[in-house]
């Protein structure tokens, strides 16, 4: 026996944004293929229940199993992982034949996370559907690294604050809740009013001033929480500077750190590739946008950031 | 100053505390044009972001970025030696510079050392090499390379100094060329 394989527990990457069309579908698999070329088990989860395309990408037209066996036949979640395309990645396929997916029931929500949590493999990547679902947030911090693609285009910036800050808001209700003080948030929300509360920041700032006791919860509960920025189809210098941007507006907002990752170019090659469902990474193993997606999965893995400067950026042609 | 207000400062420009000169004066830049200007990041949020919170920002910004220089400046150097001209990049100096129509290597040179920077970090972050900016700045017109090339090289200097690229290239260019049609008629 190697105990030494079952010490090493398999790190959940969950990849999330708020908009729908963001390239989430196709970073996942990106990322996944690079990990898998240094020598990792992969396994990807479709978790987009309502529009789920995770398979298209990775090759698979028609997948064997999908999340309608765990859901509806309690079939267990190690069972349902298929072959794709690329050698040592596994698919759990979230195309669902009738089931609502905003109905999933609570029991079973916590089903699924038990089990995601015990597949033996070396990474689990989410792939997340848009919008800001308690069902969606739930599966985003069940994530190690909790990673949102985005573009720089107005409407994906607003939806991916909006996702961002009901994460960061629900996080604030569980790890306050562990503690029994689950309704202190929800008070101090409705009479923001009267506590001068603006912003999402003041929240924090209120609660750490209302007891020794509550500072030490969030500051220790906190301290890991760590949201990457994947800024994707990026068309000029300028652009790449967005995700800096980002950053700061994050900080002195929303009151939190987030890590600028990485950025990928705009090519339409991509899109051509997934038309002809081929895998991206594969194909054009020597391309600019598959150079930069093994960067960003790197800094991902090691939990690192990239500085951009405008001098150096923002008058720069790709 | 107390620690703290150091600590304050670079979290102002969101800089950890051992963060270098250069570093602190690109953050500076970046944030000043971020919050100053519209631009998709903020309007996506405009909800959140009242005119009122975007002055203090500047102002918290501008505070920071002026006593972190003055930081840096003060650094390592004999605190009698009053001698020592202070420069910061504030409204005044830039008007100053402004002014100037002769850029001289010898003026860049000059410049350049007042604000702390160090040509060897110029060189890695530009990627181009210390020898150039060394000849730029020696106006050793013999050893640099064509036109086009050192037109680069010279905005980039420019650049990273903050001064405007096109007006300091256009100007070094023109000694260059006076040079060149110089050295022409003599062979």
């Amino acid at each position: 026996m190697n105990n030494g394989a079952q010490d090493k527990r398999c790190e959940i990457w969950a990849i999330g944004g708020g908009k729908g069309g963001t390239g989430k579908s196709f970073v996942t698999s990106s990322i996944g293929t690079h990990l898998a070329s240094k020598g990792n088990k992969v396994v990807l989860i479709d978790a987009d229940l309502g529009g789920a395309n995770l398979h298209t990408l990775l090759g698979v037209s028609k997948p064997r199993n999908s999340l309608t066996d765990f859901f509806e036949k309690k079939a267990s979640l190690n069972d349902i992982i298929v072959n794709c395309a690329i050698p040592d990645i596994g698919l759990v396929s979230g195309t669902l034949s009738s089931l609502d997916s905003e109905n999933i029931k609570y029991a079973q929500k916590l089903k699924l996370f038990r089990q995601i949590k015990a597949i033996d493999t070396d990474y689990i990547l989410i792939d997340l559907g848009a919008g800001s679902h308690n069902n969606t947030i739930d599966t985003f911090l069940l994530a190690d690294k909790m990673i949102v693609v985005t573009l720089p285009e107005i409407t994906a910036l607003e939806n991916m604050y909006h996702f961002i800050k009901n994460v960061f808001f629900r996080k604030l209700k569980i790890i306050l809740g562990a503690h029994g003080l689950k309704d202190v948030i929800q008070d101090i929300w409705k009479n923001r009013d009267a506590h001068g509360i603006k912003h999402l920041k003041d929240v924090v700032e209120h609660l750490m001033g209302t007891s020794a006791h509550i500072r030490d919860i969030i500051e220790n509960e906190l301290a890991s929480f760590r949201i990457y920025i994947v800024l994707n189809q990026v068309r000029s210098g300028r652009e790449i500077m967005i995700g800096a941007s980002v950053k700061s507006v994050c900080l002195k907002f929303l009151g939190f750190d987030t890590r600028y990752a990485g950025h990928i170019e705009y090519d339409e090659t991509v899109l051509r590739c997934i038309n002809k469902r081929l895998p991206f990474m594969l194909t054009h193993p020597f391309s600019h946008v598959a150079k930069e997606i093994s960067k960003l999965t790197e800094n991902l893995r090691d939990g690192r950031q990239i500085t951009v400067t405008a001098d150096k950026y923002a008058n720069r042609r790709l | 100053m107390p620690i703290e207000d150091y600590k304050k400062y670079f979290e102002a420009l969101e800089l950890s505390p051992d963060s270098q000169l250069s570093e602190v004066r690109n953050s500076y830049l970046h944030l000043k044009s971020l919050y100053s200007n519209d631009s998709i990041v903020t309007a996506a949020i405009a909800y959140e972001l009242s005119e009122e919170k975007r002055h203090d920002i500047l102002e918290q910004v501008e505070e920071a970025y002026t006593k972190l220089i003055d930081f840096f400046e003060n650094k390592g150097s004999d605190p009698e030696d009053k001698e020592k001209p202070s420069f910061v990049l504030d409204e005044e100096l830039r008007q100053y510079l402004s002014g100037i129509t002769s850029f001289r290597g010898g003026l860049l040179k000059e410049i350049r050392e007042k604000l702390g920077i160090d040509l060897k970090d110029m060189a890695v972050f530009t990627k181009i090499r210390k020898q150039y900016f060394e000849d730029i700045e020696h106006e050793k017109f013999s050893s640099l390379p064509s036109e086009v090339y050192l037109r680069g090289y010279v905005m980039e200097y420019a650049k990273y100094l903050s001064l405007d690229p096109v007006k300091v290239a256009d100007d070094y260019l023109n000694r260059y060329r006076g040079w060149k049609t110089g050295k022409g008629e003599k062979s």
